[in-house]
C-alpha cells in the first residue's frame, strides 16, 4: 500500500532497534520473579495449598476464575497432572516453586532464554490466577512483562545464549515492533492511572496521599512525621496524578524523555521506600526503562526506520 | 473503569454516569461478557486478557485510596474461656497480600462467598485450637483520621462490619 498514513504507521510500528532494551526486560523480569518466589517461600503452602493449611483454599479463587473462563492456566491443573502420575499436592507445589526459582535464575543470566521465558510466564500465571484473591498491581504488571518477553525475539545480544552458546534470533528485525507495543502499553497504563486519580476528589486535597502513606500495611513512615508535611500533600498528590497523565505526551519527545523517566523512576523509588511496595516499584522501573530507557542512551534509532517492501 | 467511576466518589458530575455506563456496556459487549459461560468467543477473549495481564484496569489507588480492613478471631471454649487470634503469615510480602484478601472479603458481592472465605480462615484457627467450641470471626474496617484530625490528636477507630460464629467437629475417624 502506498497511502502516506499507512507508510507512517509502518515506520512507527517497525523501527530498527538494538535489543539492549530486551536484555533489560529479561534481566529485570527474571529478578522480579526471583524476588517474588523467594518472598513467597515462607507462605507458599498457605497461598496455594488446599485444606486446612491454606490461607484461603486455592479452589475458591479457581472456582471464581471458572466463572470467567475455564481455559485460563492455574495451579489446579499442575496439581491434577501430578495426581495423575501419583505425585502428592505438596510435592507438586514445591516442585513448581523450585522450577519457578530455577527458570527465573536462568532468565537473569540468559541461558535457554526462550524456553525459560515461556516457563516463567506459565508458572507465574498459574500462581497469580490461583491466588487471585490476594493479587495486586505487581502481579498484573509482571504478567504483562512476561507476556511480551515470551513473544519477543530472544535471545538478546547480552544473554549467555548469544555470548556462550552463539545463538541468535531469526526474527531480530521485530525488536522494534515489540518495543513499540510495550511503549504504547506503558503509556496507556500511566495515562489511565493518572486520569482516574484526577477524577477522585481526594487526590486533589491530599487525603488520598495521606491515606496511602499512613494506612496499614503501607505505613512505613510514622504518621507523626507525615502530618508535619500535611500542607504539602495536596501538591504532591496533584503532581503524582499529573506526572502519570502527561507521561504519554512527554516521554516520546527526546527533549523531555529523560526528565520524565527520571521523575517516574524517582516516584517509584519513593513508593518502594515509603510504602514498602518493593516488588511493585521494581517491576514499574523495569517496564519504564525497557520501554523508554536504553534507546535514548544507546542510539538515535527511533529516527531510523526499517524499509519494508510493499 | 466505568464501574469505578460510577460507584465511587469522583469529581465527575452525576450526569456523566450515563455516558460512562454506556461505554462500560459497549466494552462488556466487545469482551463477550454478555455471552453465556463457555461460549468460544468469551473463552478466547478471557484467555487472552488473563494471559497477557490485561484483564484488570490500571486505576491503582484511584479514584481514592480505600479503607483498610481487619480480621480477628475470638476462640470460645465450653468452660467460658475466650482467647483471641489474628491471621498470621510467615513473610511481610504475604502480609501485604493478606490486606488485599481482606479488601476482597469486604467487597464480596455474594454473602455466601464471603462466609466461605471466613469459614476457611476460621478452620485454620480451629485446627490449632481443636478444643474450641466456637470460632467467632469479626471483620471490620479501620477508620484512620484525616491529617487535620490526626494533628488535633484524634486516633484511629474500628467499626465492625460483620461477625460469624463457626462450629467445627473433628472427623469421626480422627483420634
Amino acid at each position: 500500500m502506498n497511502l502516506p498514513g499507512w507508510r507512517a504507521l509502518e515506520k512507527f510500528l517497525f523501527p530498527i532497534q538494538s535489543n539492549s532494551w530486551l536484555a533489560l526486560l529479561r534481566v529485570g523480569l527474571g529478578l522480579e520473579v526471583l524476588f517474588y518466589t523467594i518472598s513467597a517461600r515462607p507462605d507458599w503452602m498457605e497461598l496455594f495449598g488446599s485444606g486446612g493449611r491454606a490461607l484461603v483454599n486455592r479452589q475458591i479463587a479457581e472456582g471464581v476464575l471458572n466463572i470467567e473462563s475455564v481455559a485460563v492456566p492455574r495451579m489446579g491443573w499442575l496439581i491434577a497432572l501430578g495426581h495423575s502420575v501419583g505425585v502428592d499436592e505438596l510435592y507438586v507445589l514445591w516442585g513448581v516453586w523450585a522450577l519457578l526459582l530455577g527458570a527465573a535464575l536462568l532468565l537473569v543470566i540468559g541461558l535457554f532464554s526462550r524456553p525459560c521465558a515461556i516457563l516463567v510466564w506459565l508458572l507465574h500465571l498459574c500462581a497469580v490466577k490461583s491466588e487471585d484473591l490476594l493479587t495486586y498491581g505487581v502481579d498484573n504488571f509482571t504478567t504483562i512483562g512476561l507476556f511480551y518477553l515470551m513473544l519477543c525475539p530472544l535471545p538478546d545480544a547480552w544473554s549467555l545464549d548469544a555470548r556462550w552458546r552463539r545463538r541468535s534470533s531469526r526474527y531480530s528485525d521485530l525488536n522494534g515492533f515489540f518495543r513499540r507495543l510495550l511503549q504504547v502499553h506503558v503509556c496507556f497504563i500511566y495515562f489511565l492511572s493518572g486520569l482516574t486519580k484526577f477524577m477522585g476528589a481526594e487526590w486533589w486535597n491530599g487525603k488520598s496521599l495521606w491515606r496511602a502513606l499512613t494506612l496499614p500495611p503501607y505505613n512505613l513512615l510514622s504518621p507523626e512525621w507525615v502530618v508535619h508535611w500535611r500542607y504539602f500533600l495536596p501538591l504532591a498528590g496533584i503532581s503524582i496524578a499529573a506526572l502519570e497523565t502527561v507521561y504519554p505526551f512527554l516521554v516520546w519527545p527526546k527533549r523531555s524523555r529523560r526528565a520524565v523517566l527520571a521523575c517516574v523512576v524517582a516516584m517509584h523509588l519513593g513508593i518502594g521506600l515509603t510504602m514498602g511496595l518493593y516488588l511493585f516499584s521494581l517491576i514499574m522501573i523495569v517496564l519504564d526503562l525497557a520501554a523508554f530507557g536504553p534507546a535514548s542512551a544507546v542510539s538515535s534509532d527511533t529516527e531510523v526506520f526499517a524499509e519494508r517492501s510493499e | 473503569m466505568g464501574l469505578v467511576l460510577t460507584e465511587e466518589k469522583t469529581i465527575l458530575p452525576v450526569a456523566a454516569n450515563r455516558g460512562i455506563e454506556s461505554s462500560g456496556t459497549a466494552l462488556a459487549w466487545v469482551l463477550g461478557e454478555s455471552l453465556p459461560n463457555g461460549h468460544w468467543y468469551r473463552e478466547a477473549v478471557a484467555l487472552y486478557t488473563n494471559s497477557s495481564g490485561t484483564d484488570t484496569g490500571y486505576g491503582f489507588f484511584a479514584p481514592s485510596v480505600a479503607s483498610t480492613h481487619k480480621l480477628a478471631f475470638e476462640i470460645q471454649y465450653a468452660d467460658g474461656r475466650r482467647e483471641y487470634d489474628v491471621p498470621a503469615v510467615g513473610g511481610s510480602a504475604t502480609g501485604l497480600r493478606l490486606t488485599l484478601l481482606f479488601d476482597n472479603i469486604a467487597r464480596a458481592r455474594y454473602p455466601l462467598l464471603r462466609e466461605t472465605m471466613l469459614r476457611l480462615m476460621a478452620y485454620a484457627v480451629w485446627r490449632e485450637h481443636p478444643q474450641a467450641e466456637v470460632i467467632r470471626a469479626v471483620f471490620g474496617t479501620v477508620n484512620f483520621p484525616s491529617a487535620t484530625e490526626f494533628a488535633r490528636g484524634e486516633k484511629p477507630s474500628y467499626d465492625v462490619l460483620f461477625a460469624y460464629d463457626f462450629k467445627f467437629r473433628p472427623a469421626p475417624d480422627s483420634p
